[in-house]
């Protein structure tokens, strides 16, 4: 185990010990929605992870990291964008996952778009976002979104 | 039936089986260097997936949402700011359960600035997740990317404010008489069904009212109250509170 998830897990335990002393009900309260949490995502997870393995398998990081650089930044950084927007990859598995590619040599911003957008504009959530808060609140914020999704990526190729 | 309806609810896991067990018959090779792959992803989630959702559910159970809240209607300014993106942070749950209760901070006032951080907060910035991020591509990575998504939500959100006007958001839609469950939020914890058993019930994996004809009030408001993402409403159940001298029923 790295030492963050070491430091996780720690911080975790010690906040579940103060919890626990403080009240033992609100905890289990937050136990079983941990659990159910869990339990509800399990499925679209272990189906999404072998999705990968077969996705990484047929398309090696290696290959991928070619295929990318071969693109002009702009263009890959706006593909790996509109790919976020719509694939339905649950965050805590696309960051081992762009973790992968990055070590493998694809370049940062394309990465980052990817994983920014992934989270930041729903397209799948579009039309309960409409329902709630009506269609142009809704195009503009997760137009907004992707625009400054591609705009943290630019950024982040120079800081890193 | 059931079969067929599993295979329904779980489409894209039935879509993955299949192309393993072709993959498998072709070229098992292949199919073994596949495994392999997502037995790396596997054995990292297991590691980190559990302590994230306890932690996520902690921070949402502990940190006080509500009086938080009460804060964003009065100040739009930058306290306000901070505020919605601390929700928007500590929240757990999918971003659709922030809805219904962005909606309800809105008529009660709360800019539409700060709906719109709160929204993007929801959806990007999650604490687990900055840990969960460090651990995979490192701490810089994840300082520098979440200090640029602060800023950007800070800026685009000005800017939306200045597109958008109050009245372009849906008229009040009355609110649903009686009881009313939101299954888009439901996370399907069976909280609300140990509270009030007679009450709710599975249907799948999202809780469904059963008919009722009285409704004990005690309940109902304990049921609600456990909802982790406040899918349960009861319009009239706003006038009762602890104080009210009329017990069940």
């Amino acid at each position: 185990m790295d030492i963050f998830t070491l430091v996780i897990w720690i911080g975790t335990l010690v906040f579940l010990g103060i919890s626990l002393a403080k009240d033992k009900p609100k905890t289990m309260r937050a136990l079983k929605m941990a659990l159910a949490m869990g339990k509800g995502m399990a499925p679209s997870i272990l189906s999404i992870i072998f999705a990968i393995g077969l996705i990484l398998t047929l398309f090696p990081p290696a290959l991928i990291a070619g295929l990318v650089s071969n693109q002009p930044v702009l263009l890959a950084t706006t593909v790996a964008a509109l790919f976020g927007t719509i694939t339905l990859v649950p965050a805590f598995i696309a960051f081992p996952l762009v973790g992968t590619l990055i070590h493998a040599g694809v370049n940062v911003v394309p990465s980052v778009a990817f994983l920014t957008t992934l989270t930041m504009v729903g397209v799948v959530t579009f039309p309960l976002e409409k329902q709630a808060f009506g269609i142009k609140f809704t195009a503009v914020r997760n137009g907004l979104s992707f625009l400054f999704a591609i705009a943290i990526a630019l950024i982040m190729g120079v800081v890193i | 039936m059931t079969i067929i309806k599993k295979i329904k609810d779980n489409f894209f896991l039935a879509t993955v089986a299949l192309i393993y067990v072709i993959i498998f018959i072709a070229k098992p090779a292949m199919g073994m260097a596949a495994v392999k792959s997502s037995g790396y992803y596997i054995k990292e989630m297991l590691m980190i997936m559990p302590v994230i959702f306890v932690l996520t559910a902690l921070l949402d159970m502990w940190v006080p949402k509500e009086k938080i809240m009460h804060y964003l209607g009065k100040e739009a300014k930058v306290k306000g700011l901070f505020l919605s993106f601390v929700v928007g942070s500590i929240s757990a749950g999918p971003v659709y359960a922030a809805f219904p209760m962005c909606v309800m901070l809105h008529k009660k006032g709360a800019s539409l600035r700060n709906i719109v951080v709160i929204l993007s907060s929801w959806a990007v910035i999650k604490i687990p997740m900055l840990l969960n991020e460090m651990k995979f591509l490192g701490p810089k990575f994840m300082a520098v990317r979440w200090l640029l998504t602060v800023i950007a939500i800070t800026v685009f959100s000005w800017i939306a404010a200045q597109i958008i006007r109050d009245n372009d958001l849906p008229k009040a839609a009355p609110a649903p008489s009686g009881l009313h469950l939101n299954k888009d939020a439901c996370i399907g914890c069976r909280l609300c069904v140990n509270s009030y058993p007679e009450l709710f019930g599975m249907e799948g994996n999202k809780v469904h009212p059963k008919p009722y004809k009285i409704l004990d009030r005690v309940k109902l408001k304990n049921a609600i109250n456990a909802c982790p993402v406040k899918a349960i409403s009861y319009p009239e159940n706003e006038e009762i509170d602890s104080s009210d001298p009329r017990q069940s029923q």
